[in-house]
């Protein structure tokens, strides 16, 4: 099964990220329990937005993670992820940056004097002259203005857009019709008035190329963060919290009355408790941490592609406790929890530990390395001689197997930085019981305690003081060969996946 | 640590107690009987009085050493491997020691007992106060004490040292590690 998520403005690109790491912990799944294909898409004028970068980040580790890897593991870095790229609203307007280069003036006056008129009543000269390389500068009616003018007939000749929606038109063709799914927020800019208007633009666009059975969803979210600062006189227009309502109630009112237009199933996603990011205008400096929130809102996917969704009903989640957010508050909390442990647990055990293990075996012979690590020779050749016939066991210091390496320590980077956002950035008074946040960074030395990683009901049933990665090692050392399916650095991480939780 | 480790161990160890109360006296006395006595010496009165006393008290050296590596072993949480390739250095100071103390064992009954108490272990020997064991003797013992602290320490460290420890024990790597 295919899903395609697409991303619109800072927000979307955040859901993304989150979603891709919800592929990676294999909480991705189709009804036959078989990882869904995961395209991404990612929509933003904003071309240097930090968000944007991360959200391109995690995806592209990912992708270079399962390359390294292979498709031959049993549960680690299963579900596989084609990325689409990014593209940007403005790309349609012929290098123009500012609203008044997409709607020239002189061209309104020339030929319809009434409509410039009424470009100069809906926009004021600030919003005509702003510089929109930075996104759309939280005011939807210039994303709308801008988005409206996008023709995906047009886009589907060429591009980024013409490869996700060939992939679309084979994935309907296969019989098992794909998920689209949309992100984004409404009540900043780009999100509001990206979001629904693509998801209109889809569903039109799905309906003339006879391809209804493919379903279009979309999560958004609604006001959860607060701004510390503002802008001055130098940034411009620019996002205010104060609009954040307005915009909210405006996007709200739309997809009330144009909703079935738009999307087969909306989830809306909001917090009460705010997180605070610092002011910025937008491009390299809007670094805003991950947040739950996004999490919750990638998650809707596991409703879409199980298609167990009865017409016409609204089901709602909340927390349990005001003050907290604990694993039974995330619905599917069983799974979902397990999933992100096993991840959590995997990129503190890989980073931390056994990345830096490999590395340690760089400097002495195999067969000393292995007198001190059992597990290693049950994936690499004890004798430190590459593998003569394919499928027996590499040397350690195989360029390839330090290249799989490299890549995997790159993700878990991502995943752990991703996750160390996601539980540190709770908003003030707030605290959240998933995880503890100071053991999802990277050591200079290796670690071995894991008992402290999650918390909660995902824990794995072991006593904190026994849950270490030395009981890994042990576990990996005492596994039957017929276990370990694989061999090298790919079989070394899967087993370390099954073996996390 | 696996059943079969256990098992493995504990047939070590009763292999340990055969060799060094029956087996090792029985080739004293029929495999190198003319090397180890000296003038004077009766080698059952060497046996009874000189040898089997301090290999007894060797014996419990060296089941002292193994209680204190699998206590080390069971105990100590590593880490990385350097930390568990550490232990291996710990274990050849504890061989050394036990051969250093399996040699002063017999080197204490044979000769410093007797010397100590003014006795002769000769029968009808005067002024000798000691087992006058010839060199290549003292070399056989010196021998047979390598071999038991490889049938006492090394064997079982290298069947069932426990956990992350597993090979760690010299030979480990090549005998059990090739799976």
């Amino acid at each position: 099964m295919d899903l395609f998520a697409i991303g619109v403005g800072g927000t979307g690109a955040k859901c993304l990220e989150a979603l891709t790491h919800l592929q990676a912990c294999g909480l991705l799944q189709a009804a036959d329990g078989r990882p869904v294909r995961l395209g991404t898409f990612l929509v933003d004028p904003d071309q240097q937005s930090a968000l944007l970068t991360r959200a391109q980040t995690a995806i592209t580790r990912y992708g270079a993670m399962r390359r390294a890897v292979g498709s031959g593991t049993e549960a680690f870095c299963r579900g596989p992820l084609e990325d689409y790229g990014h593209w940007s609203p403005l790309s349609t307007a012929s290098g123009a940056l500012s609203l008044e280069q997409v709607f020239p003036k002189a061209v309104l006056n020339n030929r319809a004097s009434g409509l410039a008129a009424l470009f100069d009543c809906l926009f004021p000269p600030e919003e005509q002259q702003a510089d929109l390389e930075v996104g759309f500068r939280g005011r939807p009616p210039i994303g709308s203005a801008v988005m409206s003018r996008i023709s995906l007939e047009q886009e589907a000749q060429t591009g980024e857009w013409q490869k996700m929606l060939s992939a679309i038109e084979s994935a309907a063709g296969s019989g098992d019709p794909p998920v689209i799914h949309l992100f984004g927020s409404v009540f900043g800019g780009t999100g509001a008035s990206g979001v629904p208007t693509l998801g209109q633009l889809l569903k039109n666009w799905l309906k003339r190329q006879n391809l209804q059975s493919v379903r279009v969803h979309a999560s958004l979210l609604l006001p959860y963060f607060d701004f510390d600062g503002q802008g001055d006189g130098d940034t411009g227009i620019h996002a205010e919290v104060r609009n954040f309502q307005l915009n909210t109630d405006a996007a709200l009112q739309y997809l009330r009355s144009n909703g079935d237009a738009c999307f087969d199933s909306v989830y809306l996603l909001g917090s009460d408790v705010k997180a605070r990011f610092d002011f910025s205008i937008g491009g390299t400096t809007q670094a805003n941490a991950a947040h739950v929130l996004e999490l919750l809102a990638a998650l809707a996917c596991r409703s879409t592609i199980s298609r167990n969704q009865p017409a016409g009903y609204a089901f709602s989640i909340s927390r349990s406790n005001r003050d907290a957010l604990n694993w039974e508050d995330l619905p599917e909390h069983e799974v979902v929890g397990k999933g992100l442990a096993a991840g959590a647990r995997f990129a503190v055990a890989w980073l931390n530990n056994f990345s830096k293990e490999i590395e340690a075996a760089q400097k002495v012979r195999m067969t000393t390395f292995v007198s001190g690590a059992p597990w290693a020779r049950r994936f690499f050749s004890t004798s430190g001689k590459a593998a003569a016939v394919r499928g027996e066991r590499p040397a350690i210091r195989d360029s390839q197997e330090l290249s799989t390496r490299d890549a995997i320590d790159a993700y878990c980077e991502a995943l752990l930085q991703w996750l160390a956002q996601v539980s540190g950035n709770t908003g003030s008074g707030f605290e959240q019981n998933l995880f503890t946040t100071d053991t999802l960074a990277p050591t200079s030395r290796p670690i071995n305690a894991l008992g402290r990683v999650v918390l909660g009901k995902a824990r794995p049933n072991v006593a904190r003081s026994a849950d270490t990665v030395e009981r890994i090692k042990i576990r990996m050392d005492r596994l039957s060969r017929n276990r370990i399916k694989l061999k090298g650095v790919a079989g070394l991480a899967d087993t370390l996946w099954q073996l996390s939780i | 640590m696996r059943s079969n480790e256990w098992i493995s161990l504990l047939i070590a160890v009763i292999i340990g107690v055969l060799w060094i109360f029956l087996g090792q006296p029985y080739v004293f006395q029929h495999g190198f009987h003319t090397l180890l006595v000296g003038p004077g010496m009766n080698l059952q009165t060497f046996l009874r009085n000189g040898s089997t006393p301090g290999f007894t008290v060797f014996w419990a050296g060296c089941v002292s050493a193994l209680l204190v590596w699998y206590f080390i072993t069971f105990t100590s949480r590593t880490s990385q491997s350097s930390q568990v390739r550490s232990m291996r250095v710990m274990w050849w100071i504890a061989a050394i020691i036990l051969v250093i103390f399996g040699w002063l064992c017999q080197l204490f009954f044979a000769v410093i007992w007797w010397l100590l108490r003014g006795l002769s272990p000769l029968d009808g020997g005067v002024g000798i106060n000691y087992f006058p064991i010839p060199i290549a003797g003292w070399v056989v013992i010196l021998l047979m004490i390598v071999i038991d602290v490889a049938l006492l320490f090394w064997l079982p460290t290298l069947l069932a040292s426990p956990r992350s420890f597993r090979l760690v024990v010299p030979g480990a790597v090549s005998l059990k590690g090739g799976r």
